[in-house]
């Protein structure tokens, strides 16, 4: 059985031997296939990918930047948008003015009246040529003395005949000692009317005795012992004849801040116009006479200006306009534009030449027209002014025109970015420019202190802008695109995305190099964007 | 009938069919192997009573073109690396991932006076595919800078259950004809399938200056398997949902098999099946249907023009890249929905030339829905050195590749059943280099 047993294993063993054989080889071989190990210590191989999205667009608007531009150094400018599209740019310079009480000042003085006589009329100080009928004092005083110089006790009262407060009529009463010496003290004048007919103040005295005889007190000598002292009268309102008369009006000079702003280059511009506008509230006709008008260029040379507008004996030169006295127009102003174009003058020439000051000195004459029965009028806040008020429509060319701008920086996420991995980078500048100006362009990447980092553009500024075409009108016809790569190593792009500020700079010239004149329109759009190319290692 | 003027019309038969990847055609040769039964419900071991099927594997998986396990897992010192520069060169502008797993658990078999075979058995089985275009992982893997100016495509499409199947079958003799049938209840585990009419995904670098624009119409079904998918991040996060090996679930479904097999006489046997007729999967449990549709546009920061020119603001650069991670922000709806499975038939024919030889052809075809047709087609030979060894040899020709050469090795010692089979040798021993595996093993008892 024994035997039996071990011959039946025997044969199994040789039975199982090769199949087990062969499971174990199928196995092994089968082994390569299924090792769960493969998938422990399973890592991502390096490589290198590229990717490629965008970073910013950007639409200027012409008519903003025109807008910023001016607005950074001009205080007193607009840009209209006309119907058309084009636009005009209206600059008013400073206001030169000048105060009538400056010029007419009356009985502004402390010179003493002596009274000879119980009546002393004198003529009220003034200009040459203005006879007053009418005014009203807003300031100033007026005094007596009297020194009685009679036996005996003398009442009465100082008048001034022209002079009342709300319709009562002024006088300074008196009672005075024999032998006393008597003062008014300085009596306020303000608020009172004053009317004469022939432009004289008649003062008097009434001395009674005790008896109630008038008398008249002695005054020898320089006659002080009776004596008015007129006390820096001001008048709020000054009424009467203005005859035909020279007075000198102002001189002054005008910044002409266009020419002064950061924008360096040279600008010609198509039919600039220059207004000077006179601003009359003085009541009564005023003719200017030019003395001396020229425009400083920017080198300091003079450019007198050359015009038929200002040949005061002219049929084309009138008065300025003026607040009639005969219509109640007291308190109102006038305006006087005075045009200087291509037209009447050499203004476009001055204007093209940039210049920087306007120097000008302007005497004034009155009644030019000799009328007299003119009947004219001042106050206290009459003023005449003129303002130079510059008209450009925005057609011209310019060349090299530069501009510098200081842009903020932050570059977000890509500031802390990890570039361990990155190669290199590629921006991609793309503008598309629908204006007729091109521009060439560097920026300047600084630190938080201003220090020069890096620049974008290696070797110099980059036409990064080209002119749109144009017609021979000058307006644009389309779109110019205009595409650039900026390649950048990644130590490079380090330094650049750890800037605080980018330094602008620019330089502008209209189509076909500067020397066509275009129209800028209000529509005229620069589309600037820029896309980014990132080589990194994963 | 003649034989050679058979062996010669199915061949010719079979090459008028398109060809396909996939196919288990040399266990479908063994019809007296036990597990041969999971090809035709008709096949019973010949002269034996029981059978207890004992586990066993069936791996048929393949990626279309040339790409192979070495191409992407590459072997460093003692780690491994993913590395797709080589694996890219060698996609097609539309790839696929095809797999298919059986593993039989247990089956019984038993035979019945009056020529009658029950049969029982629980398996579980994985079935997919997997369609991505070359640009996903091109653009993954080297960013988007190379397709500058184009649109392209990057949606996946995945046909992917799995189940369990639980099948009871009844054969009959009448005759020389064995007739089959089997019942299968399917009791589905994870699921995730594409909604075939939504199916666009693309993202367009533009030549301009890189602006990204990506459309989505695209959704998907899935069950057990994906319980989120938020792309708010960086990536895309998939909560993934419990895989655990559930025998039974909500999920279910039928699938019937019907198999015939005729011995026209001692020595030629035909054969014919359909597999998993009429089966599909209904998925209740935990099944969702995600859902994306939009355009985005990222076209970088947005300076206003004004603030340049005025320089009363900061170039801000904070970019919105998080939105992008937007793009994809998937709908999530519970709904239920059907799975189908691929049908699947077997053709074939044995002609015993002797008590060692053997000769067969075979053609095995498989339809999944919104795919075309697949079809193989091989002839084998068999040989019995001993009574409990056979080894055999198959060619075999299908859509990717007309030099397909299987193996197969079946040891019987007693009651014992092992067997290897294989319709592509060569793969199953070099699977690193290949884009295919096919092999299926399997141990049993046959009294």
């Amino acid at each position: 059985m024994l035997n039996n047993l071990t011959h039946s294993l025997t044969d199994m063993h040789k039975l199982l031997s090769l199949p087990l054989a062969l499971v174990i080889t199928m196995g092994i071989a089968l082994w390569p296939a299924c090792k769960k190990s493969d998938f422990e210590n399973v890592e991502l191989a390096d490589h290198t990918a590229e990717f490629a999205f965008p970073l910013f667009t950007t639409d200027l608007l012409l008519k903003d930047l025109l807008f910023s531009t001016l607005n950074d150094t001009l205080s007193g400018d607009t840009v209209f948008v006309n119907a058309d599209n084009t636009m005009t740019l209206f600059y008013s310079g400073d206001v030169a003015e000048k105060k009538a009480s400056d010029i007419f000042n009356f009985l502004d003085t402390l010179v003493p009246i002596p009274m000879f006589d119980s009546i002393a009329t004198n003529p009220i100080e003034g200009p040459d040529g203005v006879s007053i009928r009418i005014a009203d004092l807003k300031e100033g005083g007026i005094a007596f003395r009297l020194r009685n110089t009679t036996p005996d006790k003398l009442t009465g009262y100082f008048e001034v005949t022209q002079m009342s407060f709300q319709g009562i009529p002024f006088k300074a009463p008196f009672d005075i000692d024999a032998g006393e010496d008597w003062f008014s003290g300085i009596i306020d004048l303000a608020g009172y009317h004053l009317e004469s007919a022939n432009d004289t103040l008649t003062f008097k005295y009434f001395a009674f005795r005790p008896d109630g005889v008038r008398i008249r007190v002695p005054n020898p000598g320089f006659g002080l012992d009776v004596v008015v002292v007129p006390q820096y009268l001001k008048f709020s309102y000054v009424e009467g004849y203005w005859g035909y008369q020279y007075y000198a009006l102002t001189r002054d000079t005008i910044e002409i801040d266009i020419n002064q702003t950061e924008l360096k280059g040279d600008l010609k511009v198509k039919s600039p116009k220059v207004t000077m506008r006179i601003s009359n509230s003085w009541g009564f006709p005023t003719r200017g006479v030019i003395k001396y008008l020229s425009f400083i260029g920017q080198g300091g040379e003079e450019i007198p200006l050359e015009s038929t507008v200002f040949q005061y004996d002219s049929f084309d030169y009138v008065d300025f306009a003026y607040p009639s006295w005969l219509l109640g127009e007291q308190g109102q102003s006038k305006f006087t534009d005075i045009t200087l174009d291509e037209s009447n003058s050499n203004i476009a020439d001055i204007f093209n030449s940039q210049p920087t000051r306007l120097i000008y000195e302007v005497n004034g004459l009155s009644n030019a027209q000799l009328d007299p029965s003119l009947i004219g009028f001042i106050t206290d806040e009459s003023v005449i002014s003129l303002q130079l008020r510059v008209e450009l429509l925005l057609e011209g060319s310019i060349k090299n025109f530069g501009a510098e701008q200081t842009l903020n920086l932050d570059f977000g996420e890509f500031g802390s970015l990890d570039s361990a991995g990155i190669s290199d980078v590629e921006f991609k500048l793309v503008t598309e420019n629908g204006t007729p100006i091109s521009s060439d362009m560097q920026i300047y990447f600084r630190d938080a202190t201003q220090n020069y980092i890096d620049s974008l553009f290696i070797g110099g500024p980059k036409e990064v802008i080209r002119a749109a075409p144009i017609n021979n009108e000058g307006v644009t016809t389309g779109i110019t695109r205009t595409e650039e790569f900026i390649p950048m190593q990644a130590a490079r792009f380090d330094r650049i995305r750890l800037a605080k500020d980018a330094f602008l700079k620019t330089s502008f010239s209209t189509a076909e190099e500067g020397n066509t004149f275009v129209k800028l329109l209000a529509t005229d759009k620069i589309v600037v964007k820029m896309g980014i190319k990132v080589k990194k290692r994963l | 009938m003649n034989f050679n003027y058979i062996l010669g019309l199915s061949l010719a038969f079979l090459c008028s069919f398109p060809l396909s990847a996939q196919q288990e055609l040399m266990l479908h040769s063994l019809p007296d192997v036990w597990h041969s039964t999971s090809t035709n419900p008709a096949f019973f071991p010949e002269n034996k009573r029981i059978a207890i099927g004992l586990p066993g594997i069936g791996l048929d998986a393949a990626h279309s073109g040339d790409v192979s396990y070495k191409d992407i897992f590459v072997k460093k010192g003692d780690r491994t690396e993913i590395d797709f520069t080589n694996a890219l060169d060698k996609l097609d502008p539309s790839n696929t991932v095809f797999f298919e797993q059986r593993i039989e658990t247990a089956s019984f078999g038993i035979r019945l006076p009056g020529k009658i075979w029950l049969q029982a058995g629980h398996a579980n089985r994985l079935s997919g595919s997997v369609t991505y275009p070359k640009t996903l992982p091109s653009l993954i893997w080297d960013g988007n800078a190379q397709y500058i100016g184009q649109t392209v495509d990057i949606a996946l499409q995945t046909d992917i259950s799995n189940w369990n199947e639980w099948s009871v079958g009844l054969a009959k003799g009448f005759g020389n004809l064995q007739v089959g049938v089997r019942g299968k209840y399917l009791t589905g585990t994870t699921a995730l399938l594409s909604d075939y009419n939504r199916q666009k995904a693309t993202i367009t670098t533009s030549e301009d200056i890189y602006q990204l624009s990506l459309a989505t119409n695209y959704a998907f079904y899935a069950s057990s398997i994906i319980s989120a998918f938020d792309t708010a991040g960086l990536g895309f996060d998939l909560t993934l949902g419990e895989l655990k090996g559930k025998a039974f679930s909500k999920n279910t479904g039928f699938a019937l098999d019907l198999g015939v097999q005729y011995k026209l006489n001692e020595k030629l046997t035909l054969d014919l099946a359909l597999l998993d007729l009429g089966g599909k999967i209904t998925w209740k449990e935990q099944s969702n249907y995600f859902a994306s549709q939009g355009e985005y546009q990222y076209e970088g920061v947005s300076l206003p023009g004004a603030d340049i020119i005025n320089g009363s603001d900061s170039l801000d650069f904070s970019t919105k890249l998080d939105t992008l991670n937007d793009i994809f922000k998937f709908q999530k709806t519970a709904q239920e929905f059907e799975t189908t499975l691929p049908l699947r038939g077997y053709l074939g024919g044995n002609y015993a030339f002797s008590k060692r030889w053997s000769f067969g052809v075979g053609a095995y075809f498989q339809k999944r829905a919104e795919e075309n047709a697949t079809v193989a087609a091989g002839a084998s030979v068999r040989w019995k050195p001993l009574q409990w060894i056979s080894l055999g040899a198959m060619y075999s020709v299908n859509e990717r590749s007309a030099a397909n050469l299987g193996f197969h090795l079946v040891l019987k010692p007693g009651p014992v059943q092992l067997y290897f089979a294989s319709d592509n040798l060569l793969n199953a021993f070099s699977v690193k280099n290949s884009p295919a595996v096919n092999l299926r093993t399997g141990l049993s008892l046959i009294f």
